[in-house]
């Protein structure tokens, strides 16, 4: 029986199509699996039925009768429970109130009742007594809570709705093995309490092991849905990519490197906070692309190189010596450049001038103590002139531009003293498609100049297109490193979706 | 249109018009208020704030909350130490700037070691640090004297020097040049707009983000001692608590001149005229018999009324 029937549903955030045209047909008593790739719209369908976002257009069905799901709250009286990617805990708070907090029960219709509260969360709590940790208690303060405690709280407080739908979006990203087998007895028994569950992950094994159903969402459209006692990872993998893809020639053959061209970059064993154990080399001229899902390590492996914060052990040698970066500073004198796709956070000086934004790193590495304008602006242009750069002048402020050109100043900073090794931290994050032109041709010219280049990207397009050699992250470690012919989209899921 | 109103919101020409408004009003009140020799020692005054407020400037323009509430502090303990190095002897003068720099920016470096290191607030460490100076005022004041000042300082900071002004005015005219020198055309005042405005990617460009705010510190402990020093020359001896009437002000004459409390944006010569319209209308209210109460009452409604107009902006965008 159909309990919840999403069909054509849309969304756009300005320009963006998030969503195209979803499909979803929820059973009573079933675990869902929804997936799909980097940005393929899975979790803005579950916004949609959480109510936290207002779909475009499309229909949505409950029991039969077409709802609107107005927000949060009308989700909550719909029966319609969320557990949220990004977790969504008041961390000051206690794990008791947490755990209650979508429906604190009261007193007199006024006051917090702390018995029933109390007695409440215990429940919740003691299902996951033996997997939980002692510290997990329910008058802990969930701020001080391990990661994977403070998921299993998040988890709590999506069963503690004890609504009849329940949605899961990515809930067992910090949860060990034995947390997550205790979790999936814990929805089988749902299930079999006749509730309907939406589970998105991107662990085949899991997937496997815990649905009944899995529907394929493939650039904000459903492709498809099939029983998973049906299918295989391999054929859900296949759904992903689609036909066309998985039949496509690899990308062309990167330029041979010059035989004389060495190791720039050459890492062993390398672990951080979010990576492990991670070992490569570079070579001059060569573009290493990072692949896989957000998140597994990636970023924290090129920040790591960048000193910010340095790696906790493991070894990283640079041109043949050993290197130890503590600080970014410390990493530029050794010629090794960082580019952020977060340029709001980690690039642009606000409020300042084009020149400011792009002599800094000239700066220190010719030690100057005077800011001349008119030499400094000799430098700054030809850098800028490099990636086409569109500005009026270089006194007007950096937030006179648009998100690409803004973008493109981060990266000329870069240019005027050339770096050896480029560390690209998915640099085209909310930019134009031309600003990204721009910047691809210029990464190629840069390495035919020499440089080693580490290359992460969230679009798996842009990988496929632009790296020499692809390393695909999976839970913070390398599972699989493509070169060659063996660059394709299929083989870059199959590395990334399989268990780690 | 929109350029007039552009214009008529830059704060220092909003100073500067205030400054005319108060001192035609001043001389309404009590005639000879704009006299020469009076608009001459308006500015002494406002260059003893002015010097003062140049350390407070560079703090807040360091953003993070930077503000350095200690001021006060080091400049009474630089006069008491002025004092009585020199003890009314001109050949004392440069041991007593040497003293005073040196004592400057020893608490500028306590004050900076501690936000950067120990990461306590600044306005909560440099309130410590008050603390710590008046308690120190008071325990020098009984073991020794006070000191005087040596005619030479007197001299320099009360008498004409060149032109009709005395030293003390050519000397924050210098420091005036030096600011604009420092913010706009070295590395260093580049970086301090760059931590002020976005630390992270200053971190993230190779600025050294913790030396430069201890050096920020540093130069506010050593700009409030030598406004110490040259107070000790306006008033000849030194009391306890002689510096307490700066802290307030130099926020205020900062905030007025354009750079917001969040900082990253602004600069001295804002800061300059603010020091003067501060120093113009503390003197209104003395003619107009306002005790000092009620002029720090004032003091404090303006800088919150100021608050209201370009303290915040940027704070609740970024």
């Amino acid at each position: 029986m159909t309990k919840l029937k999403l069909s054509g549903v849309s969304k756009a955030y300005g320009a963006t199509l998030a969503l195209r045209r979803g499909d979803l047909a929820l059973d009573t008593g079933e675990v869902h699996v929804l997936i799909g790739a980097n940005g393929s719209g899975k979790s803005t369908l579950c916004k949609i039925v959480a109510g936290s976002v207002r779909p475009d257009a499309g229909e949505v069905l409950l029991d039969g009768n077409a709802v609107t799901v107005s927000g949060p709250r009308a989700a909550q009286a719909l029966g319609i429970g969320i557990f949220y990617q990004e977790l969504s805990l008041a961390d000051h708070r206690s794990v008791a109130e947490n755990i209650c907090l979508p429906d604190l029960p009261r007193k007199n219709g006024l006051f917090v009742d702390r018995e029933a509260l109390a007695e409440k969360a215990s429940r919740y709590i003691a299902l996951f007594e033996t997997v939980a940790g002692g510290s997990l208690h329910a008058t802990a303060t969930v701020g001080e809570l391990r990661a994977d405690q403070r998921q299993l709280v998040e988890i709590m407080k999506a069963l503690a709705t004890e609504a009849p739908i329940l949605i899961f979006d990515e809930p067992t990203s910090a949860l060990d093995r034995a947390q997550v087998d205790r979790f999936f007895e814990i929805l089988r028994d749902l299930k079999s309490e006749g509730r309907s569950i939406v589970f998105i992950s991107h662990r085949m094994d899991e997937i496997f092991a815990i649905g009944d159903r899995v529907t394929v969402i493939r650039d904000g459209e459903t492709v498809g849905t099939e029983a998973i006692a049906h299918t295989s990872p391999e054929a859900v993998i296949r759904m992903m990519v689609g036909e066309q893809e998985v039949l496509a020639a690899p990308q062309a053959a990167p330029p041979p490197l010059q035989a004389s061209s060495d190791v720039a970059l050459a890492v062993e064993n390398l672990t951080g906070v979010g990576f492990r154990d991670v070992g490569f080399s570079v070579r001059r001229g060569e573009i290493l692309g990072l692949g896989g899902l957000h998140g597994q390590g990636q970023s924290a492996l090129l920040k790591a190189l960048f000193g910010a914060p340095p790696a906790r052990a493991g070894q990283v040698m640079l041109n043949g010596q050993p290197l130890r970066t503590e600080s970014p500073r410390a990493a530029i004198a050794h010629g090794i450049a960082y580019v952020s796709g977060d340029r709001g956070r980690d690039g642009v000086i606000s409020g300042r001038p084009i020149l400011e934004n792009v002599i800094p790193i000239h700066a220190l590495r010719n030690r100057l103590v005077l800011a001349r304008p008119r030499s400094l602006s000799e430098k700054a242009l030809p850098a800028l002139k490099a990636l086409n750069t569109k500005f009026a002048g270089l006194s007007h402020s950096i937030g006179s531009l648009s998100g690409g050109n803004q973008q493109k100043i981060v990266i000329a900073r870069w240019l005027i003293d050339k770096p050896d090794i480029l560390l690209l931290d998915d640099p085209t994050k909310g930019i134009d498609l031309s600003a990204k032109a721009d910047l691809f041709v210029l990464i190629r010219r840069l390495a035919e100049e020499g440089l080693a280049i580490l290359l992460y990207s969230s679009e798996d397009a842009e990988l496929l297109n632009n790296a020499d050699r692809i390393l695909v992250f999976n839970g913070g470690a390398v599972s699989r490193e493509l070169s060659g012919a063996e660059r394709t989209r299929y083989n870059l899921y199959q590395a990334a979706y399989e268990a780690a | 249109m929109s350029r007039v109103i552009e214009i008529a919101k830059n704060p220092l020409l909003i100073a500067l018009a205030l400054i005319a408004a108060l001192l035609f009003l001043g001389n309404t009140l009590s005639p000879g208020f704009a006299s020469g020799g009076q608009i001459l020692r308006l500015l002494i005054v406002a260059a003893l704030l002015g010097i003062v407020a140049a350390g407070q400037n560079l703090v807040i323009l360091g953003g993070r909350e930077g503000i350095d509430l200690s001021v006060g502090g080091v400049v009474s303990l630089s006069a008491i130490v002025a004092g009585n190095v020199m003890n009314g002897m001109d050949g004392g003068i440069p041991l007593a700037i040497l003293a005073c720099v040196a004592t400057g920016a020893l608490f500028g470096l306590f004050n900076g070691l501690g936000v950067t290191l120990l990461r306590i607030p600044p306005l909560v460490m440099t309130l410590g640090m008050l603390g710590v100076l008046q308690g120190l005022l008071v325990v020098i004041r009984q073991g020794i004297p006070s000191g005087r000042a040596a005619p030479a300082l007197s001299e320099f900071v009360t008498r004409p020097f060149l032109l009709g002004l005395p030293g003390i005015i050519w000397l924050w005219i210098g420091v005036g040049l030096l600011m604009a020198f420092i913010l706009h055309r070295t590395v260093f005042g580049q970086r301090i707009y760059a931590i002020g405005s976005n630390e992270q990617a200053a971190f993230m460009a190779g600025v050294p983000v913790r030396r430069m705010r201890v050096a920020l510190f540093m130069l506010s402990g050593v700009f409030a001692a030598i406004a110490g020093l040259c107070l000790l020359g306006y008033s000849g001896s030194s009391f306890a608590n002689v510096g307490e009437q700066y802290m307030l002000p130099s926020i205020i004459a900062v905030v007025f001149g354009g750079t917001p409390l969040s900082g990253g944006k602004g600069g001295y010569t804002g800061t300059m005229a603010g020091a003067v319209l501060l120093v113009v209308l503390q003197s209104i209210l003395t003619t107009i018999n306002i005790d000092e109460s009620g002029r720090q009452m004032v003091f404090g409604a303006t800088l919150l009324v100021l608050m209201l107009f370009y303290g915040r902006g940027r704070g609740l965008r970024a």
